[in-house]
């Protein structure tokens, strides 16, 4: 658990007198079942150390047991809101591995769901995270638009949350008649409400207070724990996964990748608020282009990879670099598979975040690193 | 000038009040709560929900028991001469689903070979809450079958 | 009735004790009680409204009956007391928290007294000559009840709470009672009712008196008034995603109801004080301006000044409390160091500014 006691440059005058206070795992900020236990002097804390496993589902094992195609379904559940996601993930290795290449079609349309999914996930993040800090409307707000995210799911795929909307060689279904001008109606109008979250909280004072210089990670931190995503580019990183290799349609679309340099709470809330506005430009983008023809391409039913073969392929997850490793052994199922979970690698350096900063500001750092414990336990 | 913003930012509070702005324009608002047990979402036509099984469509081959990812499809059957056609036949001993179990994936409506599909979650149906999940939720047969024990939103329930 | 009343305990007992009994009772059974009551569900209606949603509709219609279904559901719950907690402190602590915020009221006036508006009933329980000394004194001992209660729940967040309430209520208590003196420098009264009585002969409510200090007094006291009542932006005490709950994390059923209660009964209280100190109480608004005289409601079929004055009042008063709503449903919370800067380092240096500005000003001019 680390050293204690009083440290350098703490006041050593007084009888310091340590608490031992375990934050979760049913506390209302965890975002889920995270369990951290904490070292605190008064409200300041002098250590940190998550506990993490509650969640646990053995995922990595379950995929072992079920053909490729049977395990989209399992997917949907590592990082519960952001299926789509995972799911490209997850079919992107398994074609990677099996060597099929998907129709344009099914390209474009997954790259919509995904940075649909984006969207979605931020929203959710977004409202969690402002109502650790205490603002509680823009959950509401948030939960508005994030409805019309998940209608559109719906219309495509029939699941709301967990959509097992992609198969290995491309989708399920085409969209339906109509989808596109929904989902362009609500892109449409979407620039403006992120302008409404941002009205609440961007420039008011007691939101920067509580955010800016609070968490601070400088870039050598965040490359030596391999953190991926909007905190890595909250920090002054450019790298996108979309942009550094990019996979589906996104080298035909034309979007920024918001990067900001002082690697605080605040900085990565401007990143994702601004990424929430580049996705809607994505698939504005998307949906004119969207070419015609199928969805699904030509390959056997069952996948067979060869005995040794191995892919991986990650993805630009709404968290960080979402990636599958999956080993082939010649027969449906895969031999291995690993999952790199983001909210895993960016969860480990909460403890580091924490140190010496108040309580409350532990609430805001566990928020502002977006995790999902679905993902970090699997 | 921006200088000078600042300063009248700084105390006038005008990004509180402009956060106060936001709020107080929402309170005349076109609410979005929807009062659920009188009005009700209708779900999209692609929505997955209860599952519904046709045996008459039914050719047995399992299919759908083989691609569900968790097993919850229990299909028994046997050999039997159909009196009309007198040839042999499936026929159905046991067509269980174990529905607190099922993930509502979809998988084995689209392994279903039959067409129009012989088993399909595209009911419309969402009500699901049981007080007894071995009672409720383990479903057979006659009431996979049965479509007034969960009813729909809508009459297309099928495709 | 009154008058047998009176005969049978004698006049001295029936003017300071009985009397006051009865509007006491009245006050906090027809008055503020059933305020709160619906003080919660306006707050909740309110707050769904901002937050595009209905809030509670469910209960009669409207949901105005939710308030009752709340305190039967909070009557029957099980009273629980933590195994480790400290008895007597536990179920003290509420109390302590409720009576203050309802002992103030008492001396606040709603309305005008019998001889200023000629009305055979004066709208306030009491008139105590250093009432505003009262206030503060009273004020005072509610903090007592939620440290109590945070320290004797045994529970961590419980604890946490209590020490934050501690320390905040501690710190804004300094500019809260300065802001307090500027009204009093302004009417040369501590009775209340006297500084309604003074913003009447000076012909303006104190808030736009020595423009600008009257204005910056009153958002001093308004900013510690917020703080003080443990209200969004400052609602540290109870800080939902940090604490849990705060200092009443372990409290359940009628005590925690009474937390609840103490809590909004302290927003009315500061809510009528900056009324009455700021905002003419239940004065009109421009009370000595010829062509705004149709604002005493006196045109309006059996109006008394006594009834236009609670009227006015209350509706200051309602205005005051949306204003509470409406920043618990805009904004985030501070951080605890951060609430300590803003009280010792802006409010405080400013509160004293204005203390001196208003004095030399009276001096001088």
């Amino acid at each position: 658990m680390g050293e204690t006691g009083a440290k350098p440059g703490h006041d050593t005058l007084f009888d310091v007198e340590e608490m031992e206070l375990a934050l979760g795992p049913q506390h209302p900020s965890t975002h889920g079942v995270l369990r951290i236990n904490l070292k605190i002097d008064g409200e300041r804390i002098l250590d940190s150390y998550p506990i993490i496993g509650y969640l646990h589902r053995g995922t990595e094992k379950l995929f072992e047991l079920h053909p490729f195609f049977q395990n989209v379904p399992h997917t949907d559940r590592i990082d519960y809101v952001a299926a789509a996601t995972n799911n490209l993930a997850y079919v992107g290795a398994v074609e990677k591995l099996t060597g099929i290449t998907v129709p344009p079609r099914a390209s474009y349309i997954r790259t919509i769901l995904c940075e649909l999914q984006r969207i979605s996930s931020h929203l959710l993040w977004l409202a969690t995270h402002a109502i650790d800090v205490g603002a509680m409307t823009p959950f509401f707000y948030c939960f508005r638009e994030r409805e019309q995210v998940l209608d559109l799911f719906e219309e495509y795929c029939g699941a709301r949350l967990t959509l097992n909307c992609m198969r290995p060689g491309g989708l399920p279904f085409d969209l339906p008649v109509g989808w596109t001008d929904r989902c362009s109606a609500f892109i449409d109008k979407f620039p403006a409400k992120v302008a409404e979250y941002e009205g609440l909280l961007t420039n008011n004072r007691i939101w920067k207070k509580r955010t800016v210089g609070i968490g601070v990670l400088s870039k050598e931190q965040v490359l030596q724990y391999g953190i991926t995503g909007p905190m890595l580019r909250g920090s002054g990183v450019d790298f996108d996964l979309r942009k550094a290799t990019p996979y589906e349609a996104y080298d035909e679309v034309d979007f920024d990748v918001p990067v900001f340099p002082n690697g605080d709470t605040y900085d990565r809330y401007l990143v994702r608020m601004e990424e929430m506005r580049q996705s809607a430009r994505i698939v504005r983008q998307c949906l004119a282009k969207l070419p015609d023809g199928e969805v699904m391409a030509k390959r056997p039913r069952v996948l067979k990879a060869n005995k040794g073969a191995e892919a991986y392929f990650g993805i630009e997850g709404p968290k960080g670099e979402i990636g599958f490793y999956i080993v082939g052994n010649g027969t449906p199922n895969p031999d291995r598979c690993r999952v790199r979970a983001p909210s895993f690698y960016n969860l480990q350096v909460v403890p580091e975040l924490a140190k010496d900063h108040l309580l409350s500001d532990l609430v805001a750092i566990i928020g502002t690193t977006d995790i999902v414990l679905g993902e970090v336990d699997r | 000038m921006s200088a000078m913003r600042g300063l009248l930012d700084r105390f006038m509070l005008l990004d509180l009040f402009s956060g106060l702005g936001i709020t107080f324009r929402h309170l005349f608002k076109k609410k979005e709560t929807v009062q659920y047990p009188e009005e009700r979402c209708e779900p999209a036509h692609r929505f997955r929900g209860m599952f519904r099984l046709d045996e008459e469509r039914c050719i047995k081959c399992t299919l759908c028991a083989r691609d569900c990812p968790i097993d919850i499809i229990y299909i028994d059957w046997h050999q039997e001469m159909n009196p009309v056609t007198e040839k042999k036949e499936k026929a159905l001993d046991r067509f269980d689903i174990d529905v607190q179990r099922c993930m509502f994936c979809g998988l084995c409506e689209e392994a279903c070979p039959t067409n129009p599909k012989s088993i399909w979650l595209t009911s419309k149906t969402y009500e699901l809450a049981s007080y007894d999940r071995w009672e409720n939720l383990y479903v057979d047969i006659d009431e996979l079958q049965d479509w007034k024990v969960r009813p729909a939103y809508t009459d297309d329930e099928v495709r | 009735m009154l008058e047998a009343l009176r005969e049978a305990v004698g006049p001295t007992l029936f003017t300071y004790a009985v009397s006051p009994l009865f509007k006491i009772l009245a006050l906090i059974f027809l008055g503020v009680l059933p305020l709160i009551m619906y003080l919660v569900l306006a707050e909740r209606k309110i707050l769904g409204f901002m937050q595009v949603r209905l809030g509670p509709n469910r209960v009669g219609p409207w949901g105005i009956l939710q308030p009752v279904a709340d305190i039967a559901k909070l009557l029957v719950k099980e009273d629980v007391i933590p195994n480790k907690a400290v008895r007597w402190a536990f179920v003290l602590a509420p109390c302590l928290v409720v009576a203050p915020a309802f002992v103030i009221l008492a001396v606040i006036p709603f309305g005008p007294s019998a001889e200023q508006s000629g009305g055979a009933l004066d709208f306030f329980i009491t008139d105590v000559n250093v009432g505003l000394l009262f206030v503060v004194a009273m004020a005072t001992v509610g903090v007592y009840g939620i440290i109590i209660g945070g320290w004797a729940s045994n529970s961590k967040f419980s604890l946490l709470g209590g020490l934050r309430s501690a320390a905040q209520m501690i710190s804004y208590e300094i500019p809260q009672g300065f802001s307090l003196v500027i009204p009093l420098l302004m009417a040369g009264t501590m009775s209340l009712q006297g500084v309604v009585g003074a913003q009447f002969e000076q012909g303006r409510w104190f808030v736009f008196q020595f423009f600008p200090f009257g204005l910056i007094a009153f958002f001093i006291y308004f900013v510690a008034g917020v703080a003080e009542s443990n209200r969004n932006p400052f609602d540290l005490p109870e800080a939902e995603s940090e604490l849990v709950a705060g200092f009443h994390t372990e409290y359940t059923g009628m005590r925690f109801a009474l937390f609840f209660l103490g809590e909004y009964a302290n927003m009315i209280v500061i809510s009528a004080l900056a009324v009455t100190l700021f905002l003419g109480g239940w004065l009109a608004p421009f009370p000595n301006v010829g062509w705004a005289s149709f604002l005493d409601l006196q045109w309006i079929p059996f109006m008394t000044p006594g009834l236009a004055g609670l009227i006015w009042f209350s509706a200051k008063l309602f205005a005051f409390l949306f204003v509470y709503i409406w920043f618990r449903g805009t904004f985030p919370r501070y951080r605890f160091d951060q609430l300590m800067d803003l009280g010792w380092k802006w409010l405080i240096p400013l509160v004293l500014f204005t203390v001196f500005g208003v004095g030399i000003w009276k001096t001088l001019l």
